[in-house]
């Protein structure tokens, strides 16, 4: 069980009087690391809480300029907030066992015993990771991907073009699954499995060839499609010594079939988590901060309801709990079908809004006819971390808050890639340990629109269009930049 | 100036009701065909950047003006914004600053003032003679910046004014986001007709018109000349002659032919109230134009008017924005819309300026149902 606690990140933002933001509170069933789970069908959950102080999320265009807006009086206080990680146990019990689960990782441990793949006479767990296929030539996966055949059009009948694409598939795929670490797991496991006591202790003995079962049937598929890829390339170089064109173009044509194949393996392989395949809760909470806060929790958790639809995901509403005058104190919905909480996973973290504010640098008196000044000075300050940019040397006040948007924007720059470089530092394993805490989105509605993805810099110029549920382009490119870019997965 | 009827791209529904009325122009003295550059009595001043580089002096002789007159400026020190909210010395070296980019051709000369050699001669937009009275109308007089240097910043535009002219202030500058924002969702206001009612330089016209483009089109009125002649030459600077017609009268009553076929009416109208006047900044209250400023009693007398006129100008789901004073007028408007002009106005909304007064008053008129 692991219940992550973001309070503290949280605590930055508290007093910040414009800010509306919005934090992903996850817990999983199940951890990633299954080191403590008993049954492999716990609950996935997520929640995701709302910040206290905000801007009105505003639907009408006027509203959008919740910068120009008076601050509401703030009544920031911690004890008030609900406390997501408490509620979530609760959760969790009443629903566990609603999880389903498509990974096959629950097999007998007899079944390996039949497993045809074995390659020793004796019934001995390996890993078949020393296994080097290479075709008759002596040509590997691997040579292939190192020779940099140039790949053509999919329309361009050309062998080597395809082999090329499918060899750099294949290397994708290797590096999302950590083929490295793959390799090494299954060796350990293998080893556990070969010891002659092991099934003294029938439930982690269980455990332990669940897991083998699980990744040595990914080890194979990837096995199974460079075979099939050196085959059908001995098939084309055997077609052409005995000049037979039928031969090679069957070939060929099996040689396409499989490049088209091997986008939907690759990103497969981004979801090769061993939950990622299950459904999975997705909760979002509204801190103590009154009315807005609470219509915003209430705009983003229609986001994730429509982004489930859009996906196809049945959605229900396990909870929810309606703010006094608008919007959710909390909400709670189920989303059912593959791999939910596999895309899901990618959105755990702070989003924030509307998080930069205008004002006029000196201002006084009345304002308006009352004053001829030639002072129009603008001071921008991003909300979330507090850094501003001034500028008055411009002559007209769009001009100084231009220089200063271009000098803040910098700064802003600047500090997340210092925070992207320590997040990077501490990467391990786990997805979530990288997201947790920290804030993955801000939704820009004034006096720009953008939404920006702050791990992969992927943003939007359109914010209605991401909060109606187009979320897919975020999730893809966080899920991509978070495994490829790991270094040497293999 | 030339004037719109011979319009190209005027889209077809709007022909329907703007080329009559356009053509009834022709024979109307007092409206927008009397406002042609032609019209000699009304030629507007030029900007003192945009004039020619006739005179010249040493570089000595400059830096001996700028000496002295920074030397004025620093004299005043606070004693203007203790008197008035005025400005003090460290705004008035920037003005002073401004000044000599504004009359000096060649800008290279500025970095070059202090250590060329003094026989050098430079090419000026004013004579130094003129600088010395310039720079004494500014501190002695309290003559505006804008009114000295003949043009303001506003935006993204530099925009001329002159004395009869009210100086667009920074705070209006917002009307022209709010207005961009509303079009970029709604193509039927986009491509509507606008109104500017009390248009003074043309600052709010011109903006709406860069933001609505060629399928846009707006009217801009004021009652003044001046400000005609001076709004005709900045909409002309900017190339939006096809887009923006002027037209001389009092707030609606130019518009009668588009009556209720309005898309959008933007205004800043005089809504300081008649009292106030004469403890206003020296600026403003001794040169701005009493017309463009005094509201009346309560300051309010045109904004009234304007919601009125907009209640029936507009079309259904036609936008207004209205500058006001501030928080107090525009809970007052808003009362006023809620009982005695119920049921004409949606979605009214108060927009406060970048320094948190609560500046605008924003509607859209109810939809037919």
């Amino acid at each position: 069980m692991s219940f992550l606690a973001c309070r503290k990140s949280f605590g930055i933002y508290i007093n910040s009087i414009y800010n509306r933001r919005t934090s992903f509170l996850f817990s999983s069933g199940s951890p990633i690391s299954h080191t403590t789970t008993e049954t492999p069908s716990g609950p996935i959950r997520f929640s995701h809480s709302v910040s206290e102080n905000h801007m009105s999320p505003s639907r009408s265009p006027i509203n959008r300029h919740g910068s120009h807006q008076i601050p509401l009086p703030s009544t920031p206080s911690v004890s008030e907030k609900p406390i997501s990680t408490s509620g979530s146990p609760i959760f969790r019990r009443e629903f566990s066992g609603f999880c389903s689960r498509a990974i096959p990782s629950s097999k007998n441990p007899c079944q390996f015993h039949q497993n045809p793949s074995i390659l020793t006479p004796f019934q001995y767990f390996c890993t078949e990771a020393a296994v080097q296929h290479s075709t008759a030539d002596g040509l590997t996966v691997e040579g292939i991907v190192t020779s940099n055949w140039p790949i053509l059009d999919e329309t361009e009948s050309d062998w080597k073009s395809h082999a090329a694409a499918i060899a750099q598939s294949i290397h994708l795929i290797k590096k999302r699954l950590k083929w490295k670490k793959l390799v090494v797991r299954l060796d350990l496991l293998s080893m556990q499995l070969n010891k002659p006591d092991i099934w003294d202790d029938p439930v982690h003995a269980g455990k332990i060839s669940r897991e083998h079962g699980s990744l040595m049937g990914k080890m194979k598929a990837v096995r199974a499609f460079e075979r099939e890829l050196l085959e059908h390339i001995d098939m084309i170089n055997l077609a052409r010594e005995e000049n037979d064109p039928e031969m090679e173009s069957e070939s060929l044509k099996a040689l396409l079939r499989m490049r088209r194949n091997s986008k939907e393996k690759e990103l497969q392989a981004m979801l090769s988590g061993e939950q990622d395949s299950c459904s999975c809760y997705i909760e979002v909470q509204a801190g103590a901060g009154g009315t807005e806060s609470m219509d915003w929790a209430a705009m983003v958790m229609q986001m994730y309801k429509m982004w489930a639809q859009r996906r196809g995901y049945k959605v229900t509403v396990v909870d929810e709990m309606s703010g006094e005058i608008a919007g959710i104190k909390r909400a709670t919905i189920k989303v059912d079908g593959e791999y939910a909480f596999g895309y899901a996973k990618a959105e755990v973290g702070v989003h924030s809004d509307s998080d930069l504010r205008i004002e006029r640098f000196r201002a006084g008196g009345a304002g308006g006819q009352h004053v001829n000044t030639t002072e129009s000075a603008v001071r921008i300050v991003h909300i979330p971390t507090g850094i501003s940019a001034t500028c008055q040397n411009e002559r007209s006040q769009h001009q100084n808050k231009a220089s200063a948007m271009a000098v803040l924007q910098s700064r802003v720059d600047q500090l997340e890639m210092a925070r992207q470089a320590q997040m990077n530092a501490q990467h391990t394993q786990s997805l979530t340990d990288i997201t947790w805490g920290s804030q993955i989105r801000s939704y820009v509605l004034h006096p720009y629109r953008m939404v920006k993805d702050l791990r992969t810099s992927y943003e939007v110029s359109d914010p209605d269009s991401v909060l109606e549920g187009d979320l897919d382009g975020f999730i893809l490119s966080y899920l991509s930049a978070s495994l490829d870019k790991d270094e040497d997965g293999r | 100036m030339k004037l719109n009827f011979t319009r190209v791209c005027c889209p077809s529904n709007f022909s329907t009701f703007i080329k009559p009325s356009l053509c009834t122009n022709l024979h109307r003295p007092l409206c927008s065909s009397s406002l042609s550059s032609s019209h000699t009595s009304l030629k507007p001043q030029i900007p003192l950047f945009l004039r020619p580089p006739m005179h010249s002096a040493t570089v000595s002789d400059l830096q001996k003006w700028h000496d002295w007159a920074k030397c004025l400026a620093s004299s005043v020190g606070t004693t203007f914004l203790d008197s008035d909210n005025g400005p003090d010395s460290s705004l008035l070296c920037r003005e002073l600053k401004w000044l000599v980019e504004d009359t000096i051709e060649d800008h290279s000369v500025l970095s070059q003032m202090s250590i060329e050699n003094g026989k050098r001669s430079v090419r000026l937009r004013a004579g130094v003679e003129d600088l010395y009275n310039m720079w004494k109308q500014r501190i002695e007089e309290r003559k505006p910046f804008q009114y000295i240097v003949g043009c303001e910043h506003w935006r993204d535009l530099v925009l001329s004014v002159q004395e009869g002219v009210l100086i667009p202030r920074p705070e209006t500058e917002l009307i022209v986001d709010l207005v961009a924002d509303v079009v970029s969702e709604n193509e039927d206001l986009r491509e509507g007709l606008w109104a500017d009612l009390g248009t003074g330089s043309g600052a709010l016209a011109v903006g709406i018109g860069r933001i609505l483009g060629s399928r846009g089109m707006v009217i801009a009125t004021d009652l003044n000349p001046i400000a005609l002649s001076v709004a005709a030459f900045n909409l002309q600077r900017y190339g939006l002659q096809d887009i923006i017609e002027l037209r001389q009268g009092s707030w609606f009553e130019p518009l009668k032919d588009v009556e209720g076929n309005i898309a959008g009416i933007v205004s800043n109208p005089p809504y300081i109230p008649s009292d106030n006047i004469s403890g206003l900044q020296a600026e403003v209250c001794r040169h701005e134009p009493k017309l463009a400023l005094d509201g009346g009693l309560t300051g309010m007398d045109y904004l009234f008017h304007l919601c009125n006129g907009a209640a029936s100008m507009l079309k259904p789901g036609g936008l207004f924005i209205f500058e006001t004073n501030g928080e107090q007028q525009c809970k007052c408007l808003i009362k006023y819309l809620e009982s005695d002009l119920r049921g004409s106005f949606c979605n009214v909304d108060i927009v406060s300026d970048f320094a948190g007064i609560q500046r605008f008053l924003i509607g859209f008129r109810q939809q037919q149902t």
